[in-house]
């Protein structure tokens, strides 16, 4: 059995000495990235130091997403320069950023999903002799290496077959298998389950301890508490600031972020609550069992539990996407009975789903097609669409909901993760409905937006709308959710109204600690 | 691919255009090729030659149409051309057999549609990837009509029906005004109506369609059978123009077919395709194989130029792509 140190000293002597703990590693002297007449990131000057775990925060659009492309060469500088161990470096290739040390994990994993664990942990540096793979010497090793870091994994499964968290934890492991002396993290939990999350913490405090140094971008303030040593906060392109994580506080972070406080972003009005628009009764189907709930019209009604706990399985049975085995539901009063998702539809359900890339958006079309689909029927005139119709409605959406465009026919791919989900809402919004299930709505979704989310909760329900929210994040359903339900394991283990319930109960319910 | 790229102000310019350009580009690329062969063959410009590209083309072009429906909801139709020989046979089989001509004309695109239905059925109910189901009818297919021939060709003595495809209408071969028939409609439906808007969105995310309503399965079986009864509409003009049902006509059509629409800028992909694009990609590959029989370029090295011109087209279609990324 082979540990990590010995896996990842096959490339020990390819790289050069370490930097003594604390003294700079990598600096940037006046980073400055230009795209056209826009400054995506304008002359930076931050210095990373080694051994530390740097946190970098900032809005989408802020420049995160262009200083990791700058560091790992995938694309060149404007201007300035960047200092790895002392020596000005170019950084002009991925293979250069790598050669050196320098490698990112991303929010999506890039490996291969028809490959091993083994395999894709090898990927491109295969174990040969004489031109022959060493299969069997490569899994031994990729198990000695997932045991080592306590993963609980086998080596020998198909990639695919795994969580995204699971296979996050891979693609971590392959970027510490290469010997990385610096590692980028690129909001590496967005799609983990708490316990996923903790064992890739963990992973990252061990590779801390090997003297690697961590830089981590999030958007969840509380996980960049939980790890950073310091913390830069970058704004507009601009770098705001840098500090040490023992001298700020959430608050501060926020306001150099985006100028907001925190009571500013959880906006919660009560409304008087009207009838009962739907209720489940004993609801079962693929992925859960036995759910009874109701929603009212002003209110919003809070889904917590694990990725996996059944929610949005639910939330696809309610809406028809699945087949139901038992249950009933009662639409305002009256049994229905919804066999697909047209059907829902037509009775006001609306569904933002869990994955805007699989389930919500036709990345590679339009803007204005993707927030017009739902519509398409209403906008028709005879046998074919107005045209001008279909224009207004989707500049409309564009406009109210502020999605940050040129035009209605750019393509949906090329919009930033908050924008993305606003387009999502969008089609929902101009499709107009008595029941909105959002589902893990600010994932990936910068702070603004989630605000702009949140008001827009509150805008629905005063026309009366029912919201059911579904999220794995614990404040967001706690602060807004009128009625807050716990799902574990494809059941409805509690119930709690607004804030009755401590955040420690609710979460030990959800994982039944 | 991050989730977090462009920010406003950053984005891609507008697409409007684009594929009007590329359009363009085509159509001159058409003209650039008919000026050339018209200095160096004296034989092109002729009105005889004229009408016949056309008549070559047309074909091609229709079935380049259908099968661009299926490309962009990501499928792809492999029997089109066993389609086109097998209803060949099935009207002359009809007209052989006495039936009327209206009644022949219309079962022969009924059998198109049930065609069409069926791939949909392989591919919705029973899972069956586009290809494989379409490459097992495109064999079968060719195996019932050599069937019902016995292996041999009908003729076909009915004089309205084989005239047809002489004859012209305001000095233009009717072959092609038939291209014009089918493209009206089509470019109304994939351009105009909500249904077209559909097929992008399948092609594109086919669950994100499922949950915005749209019904994916009715859009399937609209795509495949559009595609067949354009094959079959096409059978029925080969066997007009030719006089005779036989099973092994239009070998390898689906090829050309698919060449037209990819030429045209339709991506395999799926999502990224027009009406015009295919049919000036169909007239493109005709003009080729016409100059060069006129130039008396071995037919051997048609076949060569043909695919390197799929390459280059595709090609920069590619760069153009990324470029405006």
């Amino acid at each position: 059995m082979t540990g990590l140190q010995e896996v990842s000293q096959r490339h020990e002597g390819e790289l050069e000495a370490a930097v003594a703990k604390g003294k700079p590693i990598l600096e940037l002297r006046g980073l400055q990235k230009n795209y056209g007449a826009v400054q995506a990131l304008k002359p930076a000057t931050i210095t990373f130091l080694s051994g530390e775990i740097h946190a970098i925060v900032g809005e989408n659009g802020a420049g995160k997403s262009t200083l990791i492309k700058l560091l790992t060469g995938v694309i060149p500088r404007t201007a300035g320069e960047v200092f790895w161990q002392g020596e000005p470096v170019l950084l002009a290739s991925p293979n250069e950023a790598i050669a050196r040390g320098i490698n990112a994990v991303h929010q999506e994993v890039v490996l291969c999903p028809h490959l091993s664990v083994a395999a894709n942990m090898f990927l491109g540096d295969e174990m040969n002799r004489r031109g022959v793979m060493r299969k069997r010497a490569m899994t031994n090793a990729a198990q000695g290496v997932l045991d080592d870091l306590g993963f609980n994994l086998p080596a020998d499964a198909t990639l695919g077959s795994l969580t995204i968290g699971q296979q996050q934890l891979v693609a971590t492991a392959r970027a510490a298998m290469r010997g990385t002396r610096f590692l980028i993290f690129d909001e590496p939990t967005a799609y983990l389950t708490r316990q996923e999350s903790a064992q890739l913490f963990r992973l990252i405090r061990r590779l801390q301890g090997d003297g690697v140094t961590i830089v981590y971008i999030s958007h969840r303030l509380e996980e960049v508490f939980e790890l950073a040593d310091r913390v830069s906060v970058l704004r507009d392109g601009t770098h705001v600031g840098t500090r040490h994580i023992g001298e700020t506080n959430e608050a501060e972070l926020i306001a150099l972020m985006i100028n907001r406080t925190i009571e500013q972003i959880y906006h919660k009005e009560q409304f008087a609550l009207g009838e009962t628009i739907v209720e489940a009764r004993g609801l079962s189907g693929p992925g859960f069992a036995d759910i009874s709930l109701s929603v009212r019209a002003g209110e919003i009604v809070g889904l917590y539990g694990l990725i996996g706990a059944g929610r949005s399985e639910f939330a696809l049975g309610l809406y028809g996407r699945h087949r139901l085995t038992a249950g009933e539901v009662f639409w305002q009063g009256r049994k229905v009975e919804i066999d697909n998702e047209r059907q829902a539809m037509q009775l006001g359900i609306a569904l933002a789903p869990e994955s805007r890339r699989d389930q919500g958006l036709c990345l590679n079309l339009p803007i204005g097609l993707n927030i017009n689909l739902p519509v398409f029927r209403r906008l028709t005139r005879g046998l074919t669409i107005s045209r001008a119709d279909e224009a207004a409605n989707a500049d409309r959406q564009i406009r109210d909901l502020q999605i940050k465009t040129p035009s209605r026919r750019v393509l949906a791919s090329a919009m930033s993760g908050g924008n993305q989900q606003k387009i999502v809402i969008g089609k929902w919004l101009s499709h107009g409905a008595k029941l909105f299930i959002f589902d893990e709505p600010t994932v990936g979704v910068d702070v603004g937006t989630k605000a702009e989310i949140y008001r827009l909760f509150a805008r629905l329900l005063e026309k009366g709308a029912g919201i059911i929210l579904i999220s794995s994040y614990l404040p967001e359903v706690y602060e807004l959710a009128d009625r807050l339900h716990v799902f574990r394991q494809g059941r409805l283990v509690a119930s709690h109204d607004y804030r009755a319930a401590s955040h420690e109960d609710v979460l030990a319910q959800a994982i039944n600690a | 691919m991050s989730v977090e790229t462009v920010e406003s102000g950053a984005g891609p310019t507008p697409k409007r255009g684009v594929s009007i350009l590329f359009g363009l580009t085509l159509l001159g690329l058409l003209v650039v090729l008919w000026l050339l062969l018209g200095l160096a063959t004296s034989a092109f410009w002729t009105p005889n030659n004229i009408s016949n590209v056309l008549r070559q083309g047309a074909m091609t072009a229709i079935l380049a149409v259908g099968q661009t429906f299926v490309i962009i909801t990501a499928g792809i139709d492999l029997s089109v051309g066993a389609v086109v020989g097998f209803t060949s046979v099935i009207v002359a089989w009809l007209l052989a057999a006495g039936v009327p001509l209206w009644l022949a004309l219309v079962a022969t695109l009924a059998i198109g549609v049930l065609i069409g239905a069926f791939h949909a059925f392989g591919i919705v109910r029973m899972g069956l990837p586009p290809f494989i189901i379409t490459l097992a009818t495109l064999t079968s297919l060719r195996g019932i009509g050599l069937l019902i021939t016995n292996g041999s060709t009908i003729s076909i003595t009915n004089e309205a029906f084989t005239s047809f495809s002489r004859a012209d209408f305001l000095g233009i071969p009717s072959l092609f005004w038939m291209v014009i028939v089918v493209a009206i409609p089509a470019y109304v439906f994939l351009h105009l109506s909500r249904f077209g808007r559909y097929l992008f969105a399948v092609g594109s995310n086919s669950e994100a369609a499922r949950l915005s309503g749209v019904n994916v399965n009715r859009t399937i079986y609209l795509a495949y059978i559009l595609s067949s009864t354009c094959a079959a509409f096409v059978g029925l003009l080969l066997a007009s123009r030719i006089g005779i049902g036989n099973a092994t006509q239009a070998e390898g059509w689906e090829l050309q077919a698919i060449a037209s629409s990819v030429i045209g800028g339709t991506s395999l992909f799926g999502a990224v395709g027009s009406v015009h694009g295919p049919l000036l990609g169909a007239f493109i590959l005709a003009t080729i194989n016409n100059g060069a029989n006129l130039l008396n370029v071995n037919s051997f090295w048609q076949r060569i130029i043909t695919g390197l011109l799929i390459i280059v087209i595709v090609y920069f279609d590619q760069l153009r792509r990324r470029g405006s990324r």
